[in-house]
């Protein structure tokens, strides 16, 4: 009977409701079959294929000697089926009936007529691919880094440097009083100043400086407010305007704004000045007691207008960082991972402008880059060095004689001045395609074992950028031969700021929240709920999944705590600050900083339960149970379900005032046709139905005049083993946290995130002995972030002879329904 | 009014250029087109040396019948002497705007807008602190004029040079406003003024340059694949083709010349004479072009402290305009600096005089109009009463070769008057309404 049910949920194709809105969180298409987690049991059609078709057209309708042309083409089901009706076998057609002939075109076309059956039955392997939007962004941003010193690591400081002058100026020999750690920019200084004892009220100035760490790439807006002489320099180099310069006081202009656009998790250097005292000539004739006050505030992608806040700033320097301006095309994320295995016009015209964009920046900055004076007599060797140096990290390896010539030799000896040598040097670089394609600049004629191709596969694989100075030693050193020697790299670059905010990325596509859902609530049951309530329910969650990828230090309060998968689930406590706080029942000062706090005794559960999942995951006014069991079913345990035929609207809680939520949805989806998959996502949905539309607790339901108990009672039919049944979120966080589905499911979604290559194309036992490391090492992220770029970076076993080689096999060529 | 990507759309050029496609011709280029009007308004700081700025006795500078007997240049305007005929000076018309900030910032910040600066943080030599202008100046109410309408319109509406200007924003070094707090940097980098310029165009010449051995290495790169991951580079080599084909075309290419800069100019003080003179080529070929119908050009600072060594003046500019009258040798040295200034806009004359004017008659001169003007009347005395005007060429249609005495109106009057000349007549006021008094100058056409 369970496999039965096994086979129904997997295979049958019609009939699965899902609501309007779904399509707007989760992507048609979902994951390539290719990659499918089990096996598909036998549909009808393939019985009467064996005896009807099998004898002409051989198996998988590769041909026989009868029929040599392989079953393949364009018809629809529909056709096929009508054709087949009336067409075969070719002695009887009468043989096989109209329902017969519907399900075996219902077969032949999924198995390997259609053109989409086609492609899912190319043998898996690595396709040479671009680089993707991300991966152009980064490997700009690392080209130029590499040539300036490195940006801080990861610690715990927080907040900016602050000194404090008793001056008008920011001489720290004549002015400075003290210097601190100022967690935020946010001060009313009133007529007095910071302090009487020190300072004089007219005469004082103060200048915070360190760097920002926005979470996510995006554009951020920063305001500056202040009624006195204020600049914000915000990843300038010194040598360029500041970002904001509001040196000069005028009417009663006290806010300036500038957007910026940051890649997410690097650090970019910040320095904020502020001086009460007017400018300009040094005369205090007409000074008067005024006020003073200054905040520094953002508002970042899918945020609100907040003081920076402290988690976000570091009282470290860096350098400034190169963020392209260039608009790309977004990727294609078709089947469910960004990859770059196609090129566009609009594609390469954004290509070509961007490496324009690039060469001008080198152009501007090269006396800093190349580290030589405008009139220095060795700044022609200098800059060709710059120029060699920078080809061999864009391309990844060194310039072998043929390549150094059309790099940098002959563009230095043809151009007319230095400049222009310079930029068509850099032109010809990041328009190769030993630049811009992935693969690209290991194919050519390289002798293996490649260990330039193995360090650009472990740094595109950790940090979607290109190898750090490390890297290109060992591979120079032949020191990436190994996978000990492999995995030593890997552990070592795991720990890099670029690798936490590739992991972020995609821990946001795999909750589906990496587009900034937009929220709506209803304002009458939820009139508490704002933006600013929103904004920090996504902060609360990405300080929590940044906490159980990596672990926590140990604390005064809490022990340390470990990078463990299954936490992702089963930890109970959220961080809330002083608005989300008191929205949960927690009572804190309005001003609060985030902190972890346990809520609603303990029966919180994780993302399941998280205030963001559960809110986004319903609609206005009610739950949905279908959103949450289908995010469940597919994205945590890794489940195929496809999209419903036809898009159905959600009842309207309103036309059934007596109905709960969950009885609402189970009679939506009561019929044969819906069943097949909704018996798989409403139990898993069901199940958080403690949770309500704004993520608060609840016991009971209640809307207008009805007042149920919540029943969360729930199940799940993993696909080995014996159905498993759970009450609540708490249960059913246990259930997923020991599963080998949900494990499996991450495993696989981890892997192509960071190699944006078919699993399958490391041979059919990758997933499964990936999956059993995993669990042998207590779900340690990091530990399978390694485990995974360790497989990866060194080339593929010999899988061709494992699968059928692309290459032996014809080409289909449709249409090709001869009548045999 | 077409914007720019439906005028590529009609051109029939595809999306993958677009980066590369700028300089166009002026958006109004299909238009038919009246006469054109344009402006250049030209700063040179720290007032005059009145007694050889200002010629003895009104009356005129031409030649031409029926003048019998011209008005003898003062010292300072000789370099006029070729363009007596299209020369206007105005005295008598004094910045009467009052208020916060010392002279220099205040002649600076309402020189432009006739409007009082808000108060503020920045300390003068004297006066009250004060800040910005507290209104948009009159070359940006024309840009917003011309830019309104679809037969005036051009790429940049105006444009904003400048020569050795201080890497500071305060009021003594922004002339410009587009607004109440709003100051325009001028570009004082002929680099990047070129860049925003031709920047383009020469991105299109770089991208041509490198395409064959693109090419060669695409196919070297494809050769060493194996066929299924030769596919895609096929693709791109192809997008490579057909991008070369529309750099090709004749679409992409600029119809005037480009200027030429001498490289390596590095901005400092001794360069002052090189970088004048590479501006005033961007000035002309962006007025050829049509890139702009207004433009300005700012000859450093209020305050300005050029040492022109060149012309043997070791000590500042500013420094030397607060010697009094009675410092012969001062007074020497800020009249060579004043003649060295009207040399560069006499050059600038000349050159627009040089270059015909494209599709129509005469030259660019026929139909541009310099302002030469300054922050202050006098140094030593910080006066903002007669404020040096001088008008070179026929642009604005005024009658020209002589020198009048306004005896004394505001400078808004000025700034209306101009205006109207450039057709925007429907303007009644302009910055302080109290001093717009009767409306537009009247006398100068």
């Amino acid at each position: 009977m369970r496999t039965f049910a096994l086979r129904l949920r997997l295979h049958v194709r019609h009939g699965w409701i899902v609501a309007v809105a779904c399509a707007a969180i989760l992507p048609a298409g979902g994951t390539r079959a290719d990659d499918a987690p089990a096996q598909p049991a036998a549909p009808p059609g393939l019985a009467i294929y064996r005896e009807h078709c099998l004898r002409c057209h051989g198996d998988n309708g590769v041909g026989t000697q009868a029929v040599p042309d392989p079953l393949a083409g364009e018809r629809s089901i529909n056709q096929l089926a009508a054709y087949i009706d009336e067409t075969m076998p070719e002695d009887d057609p009468d043989k096989v009936s109209a329902e017969q002939s519907r399900q075996v075109a219902e077969y032949i076309h999924s198995a390997f007529y259609s053109a989409v059956a086609r492609d899912r039955n190319r043998p898996a392997r690595v396709e040479l691919s671009r680089l993707t939007v991300r991966q152009y962004e980064n490997v700009a941003a690392d080209l130029f880094g590499s040539f300036r010193w490195n940006a801080p690591g990861i610690d715990d400081r927080r907040g900016l440097r602050a000194e404090y002058f008793n001056s008008r100026d920011f001489n720290r020999e004549k002015g400075l009083v003290y210097e601190q750690i100022d967690p935020e920019v946010d001060f009313d200084f009133g007529i007095e100043g910071p302090d009487p004892e020190r300072f004089r009220p007219n005469r004082f100035a103060i200048r915070w400086s360190g760097s920002i760490v926005p979470p996510e790439t995006g554009i951020y807006e920063f305001v500056l407010r202040s009624d006195q002489a204020v600049r914000l320099a915000l990843n300038t180099a010194w040598y360029e305007p500041e970002l904001i310069d509001a040196t000069v006081k005028s009417g009663t202009d006290t806010e300036f704004r500038a957007s910026l656009r940051l890649l997410g998790g690097r650090p970019y250097p910040l320095r904020l000045e502020f001086s009460k005292a007017s400018q300009g000539v040094d005369d205090k004739t007409h000074e008067h007691p005024r006020h003073a006050s200054i905040s520094l505030l953002w508002k970042p992608p899918h945020g609100t207008l907040e003081p920076v806040p402290a988690r976000v700033l570091i009282p470290v320097d860096s350098p400034q960082v190169f963020v392209l301006k260039t608009p790309f095309p977004p990727d294609d994320r078709s089947i469910g991972y960004e990859r770059g295995t196609s090129v566009s016009q609009e594609w390469f015209a954004a290509a070509s402008a961007a490496s324009v964009e690039v060469a001008d920046y080198a152009l501007a900055h090269v006396e800093h880059l190349a580290r030589v004076k405008r009139d220095a007599p060795d700044r022609a060797d200098k800059v060709r060095q710059f120029a060699q140096a920078f080809a061999e990290r864009a391309i990844r390896r060194p310039l072998s004689a043929d390549l150094k010539a059309l790099y940098v030799e002959r563009p230095f000896a043809d151009a007319p001045d230095l400049d222009a040598a310079l930029k068509r040097s850099m032109l010809l670089v990041l328009g190769s395609p030993r630049f811009l394609f992935r693969e690209a600049a290991a194919a050519v004629g390289t002798p293996a074992p490649d260990g330039f191709a193995t360090a650009a596969r472990l740094s595109f694989g950790l940090w979607d950028s290109i190898p750090d100075q490390q890297l290109r030693d060992a591979a120079a050193r032949n020191q990436l031969a190994t996978p000990q020697q492999v995995r030593a790299q890997a552990e070592r670059m795991v720990n890099d700021r670029r690798t936490r905010a590739k992991v972020r990325d995609f821990l946001f596509t795999w909750l589906r929240l990496d587009h900034g859902p937009e929220i709506v609530k209803d304002k009458t049951r939820f009139s508490e709920f704002s933006p600013e309530i929103a904004g920090d329910m996504r902060t609360s969650l990405e300080m929590f999944l940044d906490d159980t990828v990596w672990g926590t230090a140990a604390t005064a309060s809490r022990p340390a705590t470990r990078s463990d998968f299954r936490r992702l689930f089963t930890d109970d406590e959220v961080y809330v600050n002083g608005r989300l706080g008191p929205f949960y029942g927690v009572s804190m000062r309005a001003d609060a900083p985030f902190r972890r706090v346990r809520i609603d005794e303990g029966r919180r559960a994780g993302v399941l339960s998280h205030p963001y999942m559960a809110t986004v995951l319903s609609y206005a006014g009610s739950t949905s149970p279908i959103h949450r069991g289908v995010f469940l079913a597919r994205n945590v345990l890794g489940n195929v379900l496809k999209p419903p035929q036809e898009a159905i609207a959600p009842l309207a809680p309103d036309l059934h005032p007596t109905l709960s939520t969950r009885e609402r949805v189970t009679m939506q989806t009561s019929s044969v046709a819906c069943q097949t998959c909704h018996t798989m996502i409403n139990p898993l949905g069901f199940a958080l139905e403690e949770f309500d539309p704004v993520g608060r607790y609840r016991t009971a339901e209640r809307r207008g005049d009805l007042e149920k108990p919540i029943d969360a009672s729930g199940s799940y039919l993993p696909r080995e083993g014996a159905e498993e049944t759970f009450r609540g979120a708490r249960e059913l966080a246990a259930m997923i946290a020991g599963s080998r589905d949900a494990q499996e499911a991450f495993v696989r979604n981890l892997f192509h995130a960071v190699v944006k290559q078919p699993l399958r194309a490391w041979g059919p036992d990758t997933l499964d002995s990936l999956r059993k490391s995993f669990a042998a090492n207590d779900c340690d992220v990091r530990r399978l972030l390694v485990d995974i770029i360790t497989v990866a970076a060194l080339p593929p076993p010999a899988t061709a002879s494992a699968t059928p080689s692309p290459a032996s096999a014809p080409p289909p060529q449709p249409p090709a329904e001869k009548p045999s | 009014m077409i914007n720019r990507r439906e005028l590529l759309r009609r051109l029939g050029v595809g999306s993958a250029v677009l980066p590369f496609l700028g300089n166009l011709p002026s958006l109004a280029a299909t238009a038919p087109t009246a006469a054109k009007k344009r402006l250049v308004v030209v700063f040179s700081p720290d007032g005059v040396v009145k007694k050889n700025f200002w010629p003895t006795e009104m009356g005129a500078f031409t030649t031409l019948p029926p003048v019998v007997q011209p008005v003898e240049l003062p010292p300072i305007l000789r370099p006029f002497e070729p363009f007596r005929d299209q020369l206007l000076m105005l005295k008598g018309v004094h910045d009467k705007v009052q208020g916060d900030g010392d002279r220099h910032m205040r002649g600076m910040g309402c020189l432009l807008t006739g409007i009082e600066l808000f108060p503020g943080n920045i300390q003068g030599g004297s006066d009250t602190p004060a800040g910005w202008s507290s209104g948009l100046s009159i070359d940006q109410e024309m840009r917003n004029f011309l830019q309104s309408k679809p037969e005036t319109a051009t790429r940049f509406g105006s444009l904003e040079f400048g020569v050795l200007v201080p890497n500071r924003a305060d009021t003594w070094t922004r002339m410009v406003y587009t607004g109440p707090n709003k100051p325009v940097t001028p570009v004082d980098d002929p680099y990047q003024m070129f860049h925003k310029l031709y920047g383009q165009l020469k991105d299109r010449e770089s991208m041509k340059s490198v395409l064959d051995e693109l090419r060669e290495d695409l196919a070297t790169v494809a050769n060493s694949l194996p066929a299924d991951d030769r596919r895609i580079l096929e693709e791109h080599a192809a997008l490579v083709r057909n991008f070369e084909k529309e750099l090709s075309s004749h679409h992409a290419e600029v119809k005037h010349a480009v200027p030429v800069l001498e490289q390596g100019i590095v901005e400092q003080n001794d360069h002052m004479p090189k970088i004048s003179r590479m501006q005033t080529e961007l000035v002309v070929a962006s007025l050829a072009a049509d890139f702009t119908r207004v433009a300005t050009l700012q000859y450093t600072n209020a305050v300005g402290q050029a040492h022109m060594k060149w012309i043997g003046v070791e000590e500042g500019q500013h420094d030397l305009s607060h010697e009094p009258n009675s410092n012969e040798s001062a007074q020497e040295k800020l009249t060579k600096i004043d003649t060295w200034y009207a040399g560069e806009i006499a050059h600038l004359a000349k050159r627009l005089a040089e270059t015909p004017e494209p599709g129509g008659n005469g030259s660019l001169l026929d139909h541009t109009t310099i302002l030469w003007t300054n922050e202050l009347g006098e140094g030593n005395s910080h006066s903002l009463d007669d404020i040096p005007w001088v008008m070179v060429g026929k642009g604005l249609g005024f009658t020209m070769g002589r020198a009048v005495d306004f005896k004394g109106v505001p400078h808004n009057r000025l700034h209306l008057a101009l205006a109207h000349a450039m057709g925007h007549t429907g303007l009644t006021r302009f910055g302080n309404p109290d001093y717009c008094g009767d409306g537009p100058l009247t006398g100068l056409v």
